[in-house]
């Protein structure tokens, strides 16, 4: 199961529309069969911000518990990454 | 970072406390003796102008300095001032600037709601790249200003303090310094009446901004808040830059040396600016 998010547009920043997008990626998932691993793919965003990013990834986390959440598109969009890594150091610490 | 760029900041500051103390005059800001405003000034001025709108006998006095009173125009300076009822603004008439595209400079503007604000990030986007950054430089300055946006609308929902909601920001690239001032500032509770509800024990702006910068919220219960220690660490390790807090009475200004702390001018709400630095 792929989830899109450049969908929702390709600067993300708040979180109310993180939110949202968490409420309209449940409407796809679970239109799915296959939701052992959910990969979110960010291919196509250009803009981030840690507040979106903490709403929507810990939003899907929440939603699919028994899912493997996965994180693709950012190779090619260091701002992307940086912006994920610094979460996830942060989780870590 | 140059000791003689931490040097001028510091000498900078307090030259600023200096200043303002100068212009507020009662219900009068005076701007009259001053020759430059940067974007800093142009948001602190904005707030000064909103929190005595209601002031009878409010006025603001415009700059002698005719260079300095068309840049203010340029910069949009009576937009401001006809929003919140400035019969000043009329001053602006008479005062003959041509509307040219400057790619340094982004006007003085008030984001009222957060879709305005969030409309907007695509402009300032594209301003970052005018200004003559990188892509990828552009992107994470973008993400700076989303967040910093962000923080403005969560924590002032519901508690704006006047009827004037939002954040007024104003930014100018200097091109020979290869330097960008990105001001944001928002007439909301501070950081003090943000955090207060979660940490009761603050009992000053100083501790207030330096508890949020550390990565804490207001909001009880809500595992949020890390966005500030994100802008923080971007600005200072990807862009050798320096982001100054003033919020309240408290102003603390992190760079990669040190974080410093000052006393400043009581203002509503939070003003707050990144200063960065591009290849």
């Amino acid at each position: 199961m792929i989830v899109e998010v450049r969908k929702f547009g390709n600067i993300l920043n708040s979180r109310p529309s993180g939110r949202e997008a968490v409420l309209i990626s449940k409407q796809i998932i679970n239109g799915s069969k296959d939701i052992n691993e959910i990969a979110l793919d960010f291919n196509g965003v250009e803009v981030i911000t840690p507040s979106f990013a903490d709403e929507f990834i810990s939003g899907i986390k929440l939603l699919y518990p028994s899912s493997k959440i996965k994180i693709v598109g950012m190779e090619n969009n260091p701002v992307i990454k940086e912006v994920l890594d610094s979460m996830e150091k942060d989780k870590d610490s | 970072m140059d000791i003689f760029i931490i040097l001028y900041y510091i000498i900078n500051m307090s030259l600023n406390y200096q200043k303002y103390l100068q212009i507020i005059k009662e219900s009068a800001i005076d701007l009259s003796s001053l020759d430059f405003l940067y974007p800093w000034d142009k948001v602190m001025v904005s707030l000064l102008l909103i929190e005595s709108k209601d002031q009878p006998g409010k006025k603001i006095i415009l700059p002698k300095n005719q260079d300095l009173l068309k840049y203010l125009k340029r910069m949009h300076l009576q937009e401001i001032l006809k929003e919140l009822a400035y019969i000043e603004e009329a001053e602006f008439d008479s005062v003959e600037v041509p509307e040219h595209y400057n790619l340094n400079l982004q006007e003085l503007s008030h984001c009222k709601y957060r879709d305005e604000f969030d409309a907007r990030l695509g402009h300032f986007l594209g301003m970052f790249l005018n200004f003559g950054m990188e892509l990828n430089d552009a992107k994470l300055a973008t993400a700076i200003v989303g967040e910093l946006g962000n923080n403005v609308f969560d924590h002032n929902l519901g508690k704006w303090p006047t009827d004037v909601s939002g954040c007024i920001i104003a930014a100018q690239n200097f091109p020979k310094l290869k330097k960008i001032e990105f001001a944001i500032g928002d007439p909301g509770i501070g950081f003090l009446g943000s955090l207060k509800a979660a940490f009761p024990e603050l009992d000053s702006d100083i501790k207030a901004i330096k508890k949020g910068l550390a990565g804490n919220t207001g909001r009880i219960g809500e595992n949020r808040g890390n966005g500030l220690k994100y802008i923080q660490s971007w600005t200072i390790k990807n862009f050798s830059g320096m982001l100054t807090i003033h919020s309240g009475g408290g102003v603390v200004e992190v760079s990669e040396e040190k974080t410093s702390e000052y006393q400043g001018i009581k203002i509503l709400g939070t003003l707050a600016q990144f200063v960065i630095y591009y290849k």
